[in-house]
């Protein structure tokens, strides 16, 4: 049992009550306080600007890069629109168009889509939840510069004819024999922006179930914040095979480990399950985000509560979960047992029912309302028409006999664009008419938007619907041009000249949205009545997110507690003010929302920049097999991250615990459990783990696909070496978990000692592991390879954690870790008890299976 | 399928229609409920069950046994290696860029790749099935009525992917076997003065290194063999036709027409050209 | 509903207690779902792949299909007494009381274990329709 570290818990009374909510403000602290927030959470002007980590600055950034992504891989679809418009076109070359479509795909997938809904979710999360900031605003700050870095330079390759041209899929054996960079682009590129995708998920998740008003229990959460809550764990399970298909298939693209190369043991099927097990969920993560948009923008206009918030939270979790059922549909042709693909066809047909049931709780939620048409609703309106079209295609696509004749044929074009723009491209247009008077303060034009919606729903059909039919004809995808007379040619020119209108609409969509608009009159606060705690913002704006943290005990908080709108603006409720110069926000319990901690939250900073500069670098650098520059960047990246956390992290606060308002007090430091930087770690790792799943799911796999695998007379891991690492590992987890004990007990010299052996042992036994691997070649076959590879896993995993233990002792010796204030070293530990399992299981595999299989 | 569709597609727009814009007042709660119980799950359900079970049970059997005769196709960057394995036989008949069936009688198509994956279709007899490298897929194939269908590689497989296709010849079974003795013998000699020249070309340019003349000196295996290529429907997987300004505009123009494609172009004279066309032509 | 706070500790942690086993309560019909499709589908692959008894291994899921939907059926059971619609008659759950949000809970949890018992029926049925390792 650990000792409690002696922090204070909170004290006084919560919840508050009416009398002490009603007691007014007196005038002159009203003004004093909000003047002092106003200097705390002031944006830094002029150049500096870039330094911000506001989460309306980097949400803002985040938005409008991937926008500009979106329209330049919209621009190469009209060049693919016009490549195709007639038969035998010469416009562009096979190879051109070939990097067309490639970048077409991996830009609006990668570039746009799930990053418009992380820079969304950072945009709008916070102030839904009437939260400051999210708890981590450097870190969305980093993931921002890596994603416009990673996307600059994947995107970019297309300008220098050296992007990816294997398709958006990568399938080797096609993309691993690919000369030239392009595959490499693709690989590392995106490898960057999903690490930086999934530090976004970690945040959104810690920010939805720690960051929630007091108050605010899972029963009452706005929905979008379940919404975040569903993608932000299927991101976590969904990216981490992609990336551990990368590192294989990158491994394989550098040093020739044959891990898809059916000539030396490999297999292209393997990149295939973890491409799609990625891929599949991926359109939900997409999907979900943007009906949670219309999840809120429907209440408003149907002026009640939604109706069937319970349905609809089933319908997210459903969704979520049987989304991870259907990935084998995407390969029903590549001669799996019938069987098997009855698995996915069922599964692929129940995903119809919850996300029927979402449909079906808006309809009835309008039918109960009083409806009041606004524009946003007209693109919800146009998204549903679009989207309901693409689910009934998808549909029949489930079932396996159909889906052998329009599998990679024009109809799986049009369905994709239907499900893609229906539930993703207008229910987010549509959020940005609702939400833009939230993040600028101004109207967007109703006859503009009108104009752009009927231009894009008419050209989108007018593009799209004839291409079931180019597709029952018999047109295959991905072909750079056609012969003529196969009936294709007027349907092309059809679906030509309807791409040009979307990009009209388009056009007119993004002019309204850039054109100046200083001369517009102020806006009203809440234009729509909308009822959710956004709606609370501050006109004109303010950096500081909410005036006051409010206490939250509806829904709708804007409609049912009448009251809350002025308490908050007089700094009636929580945090409201900033005595100490600091940025706060309100951390609360998981699932009730009790206020627990206030939790100093990061400033603007150069840190985050360099970081993400260096972390580019070193993703980057081994395109053009640049290893020594990418080593010395990413040695920089961990000075500058470790800089960052030294700096800003778990910072032993002035005082243990603060007034917080209405009597409240509560302390300003956690550790452990009770802390978000553990969550933090706790969400990451559990990420890390199912990409170390992966690869542990690629042993088996080649193992059940191959009769010979391992192959006779294969060498294997050296027993001995093996055993002793596993016996490091769990010695540096004893130290490790000791040293977290013996400084919470005060004894700081034992810990220290712990806090150096534990460095010491945990990198004798990654030295053992690679050891027991060294004498085999992983270029001659695929066992040796992937011995090799979980190997290099744990090593580098272990090189991390050492980093960690280092981190602590410096931190024991320099006062910032003391058995009071310990956060780092339960951080660290938690991170060891996940590398400890992967490395433990690493080593059963290694020893164990030869005999075993 | 398709009308249930359509049916459902205005059913549930309608409504969504009919409740933001024509009857926008509030309706009791309880048809609220009943249209989120009705048609988020029991509808669904209901239709769902019987598409999946009626989807499962003509779920059709791709590696259904033959009637003998085996035909193995290799996708090649990109054209198609063709064998036919007749029942008993101890050695195949080698064609390219085209497949020839009995009407009537189920072959097996054993399918392989020797780079990158591909897809087999020939959409008017059955579904695609993919073809991968190291590993052989197959599909049986039963074809109803003879005529010339059109097949293709569906799966992308680099630069002339679109230009990865084939004509798949579904005959009565009495030509077919007539096709299939022809097809086995050696190629004919050039029959005129032009094509013999066309013939002495053929191997001073070094194309036997890549190309089979079944009963020539030429016995490249790279290419398609052409020992009957004049005799083909197309040329270059579905390219162009098999005539002699076909011929020569494909010898000297083979990047052009097959962006990426191995087979280098041909520098030729004009005469050049339609003499070693005429002896292509030629190879029935 | 707000005098009564500062609640003594041990209260608290047994009702967060609970309240943690109410939220796995809400993944524990999918998570049953997702064991069972895995299941499925990671033994038909193997038994195919290394020709083994696909009849035994098909009767012995179905039977896992059986035993998936009792589980399902229990979770949802219990789901459904702590909704206690069927005293409350609050089909919202929107208050903001300790009370609402268990009730919550149970309806979110009851509502998942239908659609994680289609799926499980849905996902059963190639096991039903479909013979060999065709």
């Amino acid at each position: 049992m650990t000792r409690p570290s002696g922090l204070p818990q909170p004290e006084g009374p919560y919840p508050p009550t009416d009398e002490m909510l009603a007691e007014p403000v007196p005038k002159d602290v009203q003004e004093a306080q909000a003047k002092r927030l106003r200097a705390a959470w002031e944006t830094p002007k002029g150049w500096r600007y870039v330094t911000a980590v506001n989460n309306t600055e980097v949400g803002k950034w985040y938005c409008l890069t991937a926008l500009v992504f979106m329209l330049l891989a919209g621009v190469m679809a009209l060049i693919i629109r016009l490549q195709l418009a007639v038969p035998e076109n010469d416009l562009v070359s096979a190879d051109r168009f070939n990097q067309l479509f490639t970048m077409h795909g991996s830009a609006m997938m990668f570039l746009f889509a799930v990053p418009m809904f992380e820079a969304v979710s950072i945009l709008l999360l916070p102030g839904m939840l009437g939260a400051r900031d999210m708890p981590f605003p450097r870190l969305s700050a980093f993931g921002y510069w890596c994603f416009l870095i990673g996307g600059v330079f994947v995107i970019g390759s297309i300008f220098f004819d050296a992007a990816p041209r294997a398709g958006w899929f990568m399938y080797p054996p096609l993309a691993t024999e690919d000369e030239g960079p392009g595959s490499d682009i693709w690989l590392l590129g995106l490898s960057f922006i999903e690490v930086a995708s999934i530090a976004a998920a970690v945040e959104l998740i810690v920010g939805t179930l720690k960051c929630r008003p007091p108050g605010m229990r899972v029963n009452i959460m706005p929905l979008y914040a379940w919404y975040v809550l569903v993608v932000g764990g299927m991101i976590l399970f969904a990216f981490p095979p992609l990336i551990a298909g990368d590192f294989l298939f990158e491994l394989e693209r550098s040093f020739d480990w044959p891990f898809f190369d059916p000539t030396r043991g490999g297999d292209p099927m393997l990149w295939q399950h973890l491409f799609w097990i990625f891929g599949h969920p991926e359109v939900y993560i997409i999907f979900l985000p943007s009906i949670a948009i219309a999840a809120m923008i429907i209440p408003t206009v149907a002026r009640r509560p939604i109706f069937g918030y319970s349905w609809i939270v089933l319908s997210a979790v459903g969704t979520g979960f049987l989304s991870f059922g259907l990935w084998v549909h995407h390969m029903f042709t590549t001669g799996l047992p019938s069987i098997s693909l009855g698995f996915f066809s069922a599964a692929s047909e129940a995903v119809v029912i919850p996300t029927g049931i979402q449909i079906f709780a808006f309809l009835a939620t309008l039918m109960a309302g009083r409806v009041k048409m606004t524009l946003p609703m007209l693109w919800i309106s146009g998204a549903l028409a679009i989207f309901t079209m693409g689910g009934l295609t998808g549909v029949m696509l489930a079932l396996a006999p159909f889906d052998f004749q329009a599998h990679d044929t024009y109809f799986i074009v049009a369905h994709l664009h239907y499900t893609l723009f229906g539930g993703m491209v207008f229910p987010v247009i549509a959020g940005v008419y609702y939400f833009f008077p939230f993040i600028q303060k101004r109207l967007m034009s109703d006859r503009l938007g009108k104009w752009a919606f009927w231009l894009t729903f008419s050209g989108f059909n007018l593009c799209f619907l004839p291409m079931h039919l180019t597709g029952l004809w018999g047109m295959p995808r991905r072909v750079y041009t056609y012969p003529g007379g196969l009936g294709w040619d007027w349907l092309n020119l059809i679906s030509t000249v309807g791409a040009f209108v979307i990009a009209a609409g388009f056009a007119t969509f993004v002019w309204d949205l850039i054109r100046p608009k200083h001369k517009q009159a102020q806006i009203p606060r809440n234009p729509w009545d909308g009822g959710t705690l956004e709606w609370t913002h501050d006109v004109p704006e303010e950096a500081w997110g909410v005036r006051s943290i409010p206490h939250v005990t509806t829904r709708y908080p804007l409609w049912d507690q009448p009251d809350m709108l002025a308490r908050l603006d007089a700094g009636r409720y929580y945090l409201p003010d900033a005595e100490e110069g600091k940025r706060e926000t309100l951390v609360t319990s998981v699932i009730d929302a009790e206020p627990v901690q206030v939790q100093r939250v990061t400033g603007p900073t150069w840190i985050t920049l360099w970081a993400a500069a260096f972390t580019g670098g070193a993703f980057i650098f081994p395109t053009f097999s640049w290893y020594t520059p990418a080593t010395i960047s990413g040695a920089l990246a961990i000075c500058c991250i470790i800089w960052w956390l030294w700096t800003a992290t778990a910072q032993v606060p002035e005082a243990d615990s603060k007034d917080v308002g209405l009597g409240l007090r509560l302390p300003t430091y956690s550790a452990g459990p009770a802390s978000v930087g553990w969550w933090a770690i706790w969400i990451t790792m559990l990420g890390d783990a199912t990409a170390f799943a992966s690869l542990v799911f690629g042993f088996f796999f080649y193992w059940t696909a191959s009769p010979d695998f391992p192959p006779d007379g294969a060498a294997h891991a050296v027993p001995g070496l093996i055993a002793l690492a596993a016996a490091a590992f769990a010695v540096n987890w004893g130290l490790t978990v000791g040293a977290r004990q013996l400084n919470r007990a005060g004894r700081v010299t034992p810990a220290r000692i712990c806090l150096v052996g534990a460095p010491l042992v945990a990198a004798a036994g990654a030295a053992a592991l690679i050891y027991a691997v060294v004498e085999l070649e992983p270029a001659s076959h695929v066992y040796p390879a992937i011995l090799w590879a979980l190997a290099i896993w744990i090593a580098v995993h272990s090189g991390a954690g050492v980093i960690m233990q280092v981190y602590c002792l410096a931190g024991s010796l320099f006062g910032k870790l003391t058995p009071r204030y310990d956060a780092d070293i339960w951080n660290v530990s938690l991170f060891w008890h996940f590398v400890t399992i992967s490395a433990l299981v690493t080593c059963a595999v290694l020893g164990l299976a030869p005999g075993a299989l | 399928m398709l009308g249930g569709a359509v049916v459902l597609w205005l059913l549930v727009n309608g409504a969504f229609y009919y409740l933001s814009r024509v009857r926008t007042g509030e309706f009791d709660q309880r048809y609220a409920r009943h249209i989120l119980i009705g048609g988020g799950i029991v509808l669904p359900v209901v239709v769902l069950t019987a598409l999946l079970v009626w989807g499962l049970s003509i779920l059709p059997d791709p590696r259904r046994p033959g009637d003998g005769l085996v035909v193995r196709v290799t996708g090649e960057q990109w054209w198609w290696r063709v064998e036919y394995w007749p029942e008993g036989a101890d050695a195949p008949v080698l064609t390219a860029n085209e497949i020839r069936l009995p009407v009537g009688q189920r072959t097996e198509i054993h399918l392989t790749s020797d780079k990158v994956i591909h897809s087999f279709w020939i959409p008017a007899l059955g579904g695609k099935m993919d073809m991968f490298p190291g590993r052989e897929t197959m599909i049986s194939l039963l074809p109803e009525k003879s005529g010339t269908y059109r097949g293709q590689c569906a799966e992308f497989c680099g630069a002339s992917h679109a230009w990865m296709a084939f004509a798949a010849v579904v005959m009565e079974p009495a030509d077919f076997d007539r096709w299939l003795a022809s097809e086995a013998a050696d190629a004919v000699p050039p029959s005129t003065d032009a094509a013999a020249r066309g013939e002495r070309l053929f191997r001073s340019e070094g194309c036997g290194a890549c190309h089979a003349v079944r009963g020539t000196e030429n016995i490249g295996q790279v290419g398609p063999d052409l020992t009957h290529v004049g005799s083909r429907q197309t040329l270059g997987a579905g390219r162009l036709k098999v005539t002699i300004d076909d011929l020569s505009t494909w010898i000297s123009h083979t990047d052009v027409l097959k962006p990426e494609v191995k087979m280098p172009t041909y520098d030729l004279e004009l005469d050049q050209l339609s003499d070693l066309a005429a002896y292509l032509e030629g190879l029935k | 509903m707000t005098e009564e706070h500062q609640p003594r500790r041990d209260e608290d942690q047994k009702e967060f207690a609970e309240e943690q086993a109410s939220l796995f309560k809400i993944t524990l019909a999918p998570l049953i779902w997702a064991a069972h499709f895995a299941a499925c589908y990671g033994l038909v692959a193997v038994t195919c792949a290394k020709g083994w008894d696909i009849d035994a291994v098909r009767f012995g899921l179905l039977v896992a299909s059986g035993a998936a939907l009792c589980g399902i059926g229990w979770v949802g059971l219990t789901a459904w007494r702590q909704w206690n619609v069927a005293q409350t008659g609050d089909f919202v759950n929107r208050g903001g009381r300790a009370e609402d949000r268990h009730h919550f809970l149970g309806h979110a949890a009851f509502l998942l274990s239908i659609i994680s018992l289609i799926g499980v029926v849905f996902v059963s049925l190639p096991l039903v329709l479909i013979g060999g390792c065709q």
